[in-house]
């Protein structure tokens, strides 16, 4: 009976997904592909009503299976995705996409372009969400390779204008390139998500045609937007901006303080406090070491050398004018529970000490005036160092000598 | 660490999720998902991309054909967890009544009535003494005492619920009118428990056991885990597993990491008083700090790094409510973090104690029934994670209140599909301080904390069960890491790599975005070992599969680097507290691929793995020699005396009166001596054997040993096989010591000298009674547990009782018992018509000749039975499946 025939053929057509999907699993393409040509008869009689169907199947596998095959060829995979592309009406856009990144990550970028220009004009019935979506994407993509035509344009129009000569189509060529990528562009990136790449290519247009006021808008909206998520490269590439544009130090700060608010980790922690600290303000040194105290929390900056003499140098600048003690001491209040054990324990002692002098000697001077000439850091390197006749470890330790009165202020 | 230039496009959504689809299972093929720019060369000022997923990956290839044990199984049998059948209700009746309905229908009066059995002084203890004296359940009618007024006979009872058991399913269950005479009666006063909410107890676990059966999160996390050797030191790491029958042993084993890993010493070992669900560990300051989670305990050990160092217990915690995550702080010795399925998280310092972080009964971001909840560590030593089945958190324990920020939801701002749950989050911080991986049932997501909400990298992972084992293993810095997921059901292992951060060379030098590399690949699970072992016979192999098909329990990983050699080893541990493991190699990316076995199917039974290389000493790869002595420890491990099989009982009482038997003309001598030989056997519930007169005195039992001279070596080598020892028979074969097998032959001809004089008849006989002997001891191996017991024995070898001789031949004289079975003896004597038949098939079991040949002992008892009415006795004596273990 038909409902029979039906069940069986499901049956074999799962037990053959199976088999395929055990052989890609386990990396043997050829056996994948045996397993999938018997596969394609799926398509002839589809009952499925799975999001997933056949053909899709069929476009994943085998796209795999050609990304991996011994035997396989660029030919063959373009072949393959053209077959593809037809086989399933809904998935036409998906299917580009993916056929476009493909082509561009083997350096196929003309081909990519051409696919991308056909995509762009496919049309069929009305669009859903998702292919609004990946339309949009096309688009942006194609922008995308229209920017790098232009900045090529760029190139050669610039080392022709060293020699005094100007072409004029090529001048052209490329105005009509920028003219293509920015709208595309422009499109895109009002969407919320992350165009990293595509605002930076977008920016870096405007910044060349001298229209600063769009890319500090467009910057703006990337990073203060709350429909956007918070992306800390938004921020940086608002800073970026702002320092190419020559901005006050206060409109910079400005900027880097939001992103120490989101990310207090960010590497630029450090440019915002040699920044802060040079300055003549008080509430902005303050926050300087605020700053680098809420960096050095985090294990990834735990063996940076840069920071530690940041927040060193900070510290020492302060116990010498005897001024501001205070501010340690706050600082200090909510890490006196776990920073000797996460900072200055006397393993990372010898092991700092082995690995790294520098950020041993910066450690020691930190670890000597927070917690005192008698704790296990400061007394293991200090040791170490006059033991191994560095001068700058003998002046360490008359430095916190010295000063040890101060650990009692700030721990008390 | 630098946070990426640029990172992958991507659209960011609010709200709940929108893509509505269920497990796709191939969704995670044939994509890029995005390109950037920032190849590894620029050519002809042209961009290079790179794809988020499809980057080339390292190559690794399985070292052996086969998972490997590490370890010899512990003595004592496994106790597996409730399957399906254990806990459904199974019966004709039931099967018609649903058919059509989808739903199961739990067995909720089995596991009541287990129960009462399980546990009568829980269940009636005081009105159980109390009426102690006035039920009477003998067979002989009440004698008219003082007591005769306030005593019942309850013997008609017991029957009756006897009968029910046998007829279990019958349609006609009505019949028993009696005991629902007797439970309305007694319903309301006789339970210790109210009965009412015993059941809704009871009803509690079952459903909670029956949902355990499709996804048990109490194993998140995984139990087994591997302490490193120090850098530079001894290849000596450790091994924190948990065994024993219940799984409540933790021990700390010492692995050499060889070719394959090798058990050095005898493990430190701790007894708990729970099962282990978790173990968790990590490394501070050059120390291990092991987390050890049960329900209701939770406890923590510090192992000092030196080898040798004996593990130091700090530290234990109970909770009132399960506890459902227990992870170990990579950045602070000795500080924990705990979550219970209350929805409590606290921050455990063994100095300072516990810290309660949050309070919350309810799931973050939208609800959901699931009480699970997971916390673990941040790249900040004092901001936490939590999760439930909704999303992450990140509390900073400094002001929990307050201070906290979403790191992931399920919903369109990580683009998940509807109905998809966390099933573990993992911190990743030795590859990235600021990573986090998020697996459901549908994907894998990888999250950075820099950038909340949105995945820097999301992959279908396409499994057949959720992950919940999650293992990192972190390559250089700027390199390839590796990340393996693993399931608990199916025992599926999945192998993934990828950047933390690749060098974009465009984007002038700096990091760029994380990406999927290369293909993942499956890895070997215990279970598939099965089809590489030598054939087995049916009901080892059955034990073999039930033993290696157990669901995974945890898994670790270790990554070995010997100059240009580099291999990782993958433990996984089973249910069964089996560990295994498999070693892979890696192979240089551009090394071209030779046609591996791996593209050929291997037959069962003919794997690489036992096949001879060249090359070996012994004959066999390690491999191999690990399984045979694996194979050996877990069939002996298995077959330890039985402890509770006792002969099937029947009881004859009721079969004839006194006056029955009682004869009206006087009996001959014969029959008198045969009613004595039958009342004799009656009182001591033994066998009776086949007649015969006692003048034909019983040939001396021959030694079996000794009779092994005659036996040809197909019997010889049926009879090891049927003990199990067939493979020790085929060594002892083929052994090559030629000293050994001379000495062996002299031995024999000196015996068959001795035994030639008494050989006789007989002797054919006795090789079937040491089969008997010998399936005894098998019989406790666990899937026999579902068969009745053996037939009895009634006397021990080579020492008869006197009055029962053991007689091997068959009867001489038939005569005796066909005049006592003839229907007119049997009329004369005054029994029942009705009873005759009963009788003379009753007589006519052990009037039989020899013995029957071995056959498995399920099919014996049945022999034995008594056809008709009786059946019901010989079943209730029948041991029960040994049951799972349940709440209470």
């Amino acid at each position: 009976s038909s409902h029979e025939y039906k069940l069986n053929f499901k049956k074999s057509k799962e037990a053959c997904l199976i088999y395929i999907q055990d052989a890609l699993l386990q990396k043997q393409w050829k056996r994948a592909a045996e397993f999938l040509t018997c596969y394609v008869e799926s398509l002839e009689k589809d009952y499925s009503r799975e999001h997933i169907g056949p053909s899709e199947m069929i476009w994943r596998i085998g796209t795999e299976i050609l990304w991996h095959h011994s035997q396989s060829n660029m030919k063959e995979f373009n072949c393959f995705m053209e077959q593809m592309k037809t086989l399933g009406v809904k998935r036409y856009l998906k299917v580009c996409l993916e056929h476009v990144f493909h082509l561009l990550c083997n350096g196929q970028i003309d081909e990519a372009y051409q696919n991308l220009s056909l995509a762009e004009s496919w049309r069929f019935g009305e669009q859903t969400a998702i292919q609004d979506k990946e339309m949009k994407l096309i688009q942006a993509y194609r922008g995308l390779l229209d920017y790098y035509s232009w900045s090529k344009q760029k190139n050669i129009l610039l080392e022709h204008g060293e020699d005094g000569f100007s072409d004029l189509a090529v001048e052209q060529e490329m105005h009509s390139y920028f003219r293509k990528a920015a709208v595309n562009l422009k499109e895109i990136i009002k969407i919320p998500g992350v165009w990293d790449i595509f605002v930076k290519c977008y920016v870096d247009l405007l910044e060349f045609y001298g229209d600063h006021n769009e890319a500090r808008q467009v910057l703006n909206e990337y990073a203060y937007n709350s429909k956007f998520p918070a992306n800390p490269n938004a921020h940086v590439y608002l800073y970026q901006f702002l320092k190419r544009q020559g901005e006050s130090k206060k409109s910079l700060i400005s900027a880097l303080k939001i992103l120490h608010d989101i990310v207090p980790s960010h590497e630029l922690m450090i440019d915002f406090n040699t920044m802060l600290q040079k300055s003549k303000k008080r509430k902005k040194r303050r926050l300087g070491l605020e700053v680098i105290f809420a960096a050095l929390d985090y294990a990834g900056w735990k063996e940076n050398a840069k920071a530690w003499s940041c927040l060193a140098r900070q510290v020492k600048q302060i116990v010498i004018s005897e001024k501001h003690l205070d501010w340690i001491k706050q600082e200090w209040n909510s890490r006196k529970d776990w920073w000797p054990a996460f900072h200055f324990s006397r393993y990372l002692a010898k092991r700092n000490w082995q690995e790294n002098k520098n950020l041993s000697y910066e450690k020691a001077l930190v670890a000597g005036i927070l917690l005192g000439k008698d704790c296990k850091y400061f007394k293991y390197v200090s040791h170490q160092g006059c033991k191994a006749q560095l001068k700058r470890f003998r002046m360490l330790k008359k430095f916190v000598n010295r000063h040890n009165p101060v650990y009692l202020r700030i721990s008390g | 660490m630098e946070f990426p230039a640029a990172l992958f496009s991507s659209y960011f959504g609010v709200g709940p999720p929108r893509e509505e689809s269920g497990p796709a299972p191939v969704a995670g093929w044939g994509e890029h998902g995005q390109v950037l720019e920032g190849g590894p060369a620029r050519r002809q000022a042209q961009p290079a991309f790179v794809p988020r997923r499809g980057a080339t990956g390292e190559k690794w290839e399985a070292a052996d054909a086969a998972a490997v044990p590490v370890l010899l199984p512990s003595a004592g049998c496994w106790i597996p967890s409730p399957a399906p059948q254990d806990i459904l209700y199974r019966s004709g009746l039931s099967r018609k009544l649903r058919a059509g309905k989808s739903g199961a229908t739990l067995d909720f009066t089995r596991q009541l009535g287990h129960f009462f059995v399980d546990h009568p002084e829980d269940a009636f203890g005081s009105l159980g003494r109390l009426l102690h004296n006035n039920f009477y359940l003998g067979n002989s009618k009440l004698k008219v005492t003082v007591s005769r007024n306030s005593t019942i006979r309850m013997t008609a009872l017991v029957e009756d619920i006897d009968r029910l058991e046998a007829q279990r399913g019958c349609p006609r269950q009505h019949l028993a009118s009696r005991l629902r005479w007797f439970s309305h009666l007694c319903r309301d006063w006789l339970f210790e428990v109210p009965l009412g909410l015993l059941a809704d107890s009871l009803h509690e676990e079952l459903m909670q056991q029956w949902s355990n059966l499709f996804f048990d999160d109490s194993l998140t996390g995984g139990a087994l885990a591997w302490l490193p050797p120090e850098d530079g030191g001894t290849p000596v790491g450790r091994l924190v597993h948990p065994g024993g029958q219940a799984m409540n042993h933790l021990y700390f084993q010492d692995v050499v990491l060889e070719e394959l890993p090798r058990a050095q010493g005898s493990p430190a070992q701790f007894e708990l008083s729970g099962r282990i669900r978790q173990v968790a560990a990590a490394r501070v300051d050059g120390e291990d700090f092991v987390g050890v989670r049960s329900d209701y305990h939770c406890g923590v050990w510090r192992v000092p790094g030196r080898p040798g160092a004996a593990p130091a217990p700090l530290q234990v915690i109970r909770t009132n409510v399960p506890a459902s995550c227990l992870t170990v702080s990579p950045h602070l010795s000795g500080e924990l973090s705990v979550c219970t399925q209350s929805g409590t998280v606290y921050l455990w310092s063994v100095e300072t104690g516990l810290q309660q972080l949050r309070r919350d009964p309810q799931t973050m971001f939208f609800r959901d029934h699931s009480p699970w909840r997971w916390s673990d560590f941040t790249a900040h030593p004092r901001v936490l994670s939590y999760a439930d089945r909704t999303g992450l958190q990140c509390l900073d324990a400094r002001a929990p209140k307050k201070c906290h920020f979403d790191l992931f939801k399920v919903g369109e701002e990580a683009g998940c599909q509807q109905g998809e749950r966390v099933v573990l989050p993992m911190y990743l911080g030795r590859a990235h301080p600021s990573q986090y991986l998020v697996t459901t049932q549908f994907a894998v997501y990888m999250l950075d904390e820099r950038l909340p909400l949105v995945p820097i990298l999301k992959w279908t992972h396409m499994m057949k069960a959720p992950p919940l084992f999650a293992h990192l293993m972190p390559g250089n810095p700027g390199k390839r890491h590796r990340v393996l997921l693993g399931a608990s059901r199916t025992q599926e292992m999945l192998l993934l790599q990828y950047w933390a951060s690749f060098w974009g060379v465009s984007s002038g030098g700096s990091q760029s975005a994380c990406q999927l590399a290369g293909t993942p690949q499956k890895l070997q699970s215990i279970a598939g070992c099965l089809q590489h072992l030598p054939t087995q016979l049916p009901h080892h192999h059955h034990l073999l599969q039930q033993r290696l098909a157990a669901p995974a329990a945890g898994l670790a990983a270790t990554l070995q680097e010997d100059g240009p050699h580099k291999s990782m080893l993958v433990f996984q541990l089973s249910e069964a507290g089996d560990v295994f493991c498999q070693r892979l190699t890696h192979k240089a990316a551009q090394h071209p691929a030779p046609p591996s076995r791996d593209e050929a199917t291997t037959a069962p039974g003919s794997s690489p793995l036992f096949e001879a290389p060249a090359s070996s000493p012994q004959g066999l790869g390690t491999a191999a020699l690990r399984y045979r002595r694996w194979l050996r420890a877990l069939s002996r491990a298995c077959r330890e005396p039985p402890q509770n099989t006792w002969p099937p009982s029947l009881s004859q009482r009721r079969l004839f009166t006194r006056r029955d038997l009682e004869g009206l003309a006087g009996p001959s001598s014969l029959q008198r001596q045969v009613r004595q030989r039958l009342r004799q056997a009656m009182q001591e519930g033994s066998r009776i054997q086949p007649w015969e007169p006692l003048a034909l005195q019983p040939a001396p039992l021959p030694q079996t040993l000794e009779l092994a001279g005659g036996p040809d070596p197909l019997s010889t080598r049926l009879t090891a096989a049927w003990a199990g020892d067939w493979e020790q028979w085929w060594e002892e074969r083929t052994s090559f010591s030629v000293a050994q097998r001379q000495r062996a032959l002299r031995e024999r001809r000196r015996r068959q000298k001795r035994a030639r004089g008494r050989r006789s008849l007989s002797a054919s006989f006795t090789s079937s009674l040491t089969y008997q002997s010998e399936l005894s001891e098998l019989s406790d191996t666990g899937p026999l547990l579902l068969s009745p017991s053996r037939p009895p024995i009634p006397s021990h070898e080579g020492s008869p009782p006197a009055g029962s001789p053991l007689v091997h031949s068959p009867p001489t004289s038939p005569a005796p018992d066909e005049a006592l079975l003839s229907s007119q003896s049997l009329r004369c004597r005054g029994i029942p018509k009705e009873r005759r038949k009963t009788l003379r098939d009753y007589l006519s079991v052990w009037a039989e000749g020899p013995p029957e040949p071995p056959e498995p002992p399920g099919s014996q008892a049945s022999q034995l039975c008594i056809p008709s009415s009786q059946s019901q006795l010989s079943s209730a004596s029948q041991p029960r499946r040994k049951r799972p273990r349940m709440g209470f």
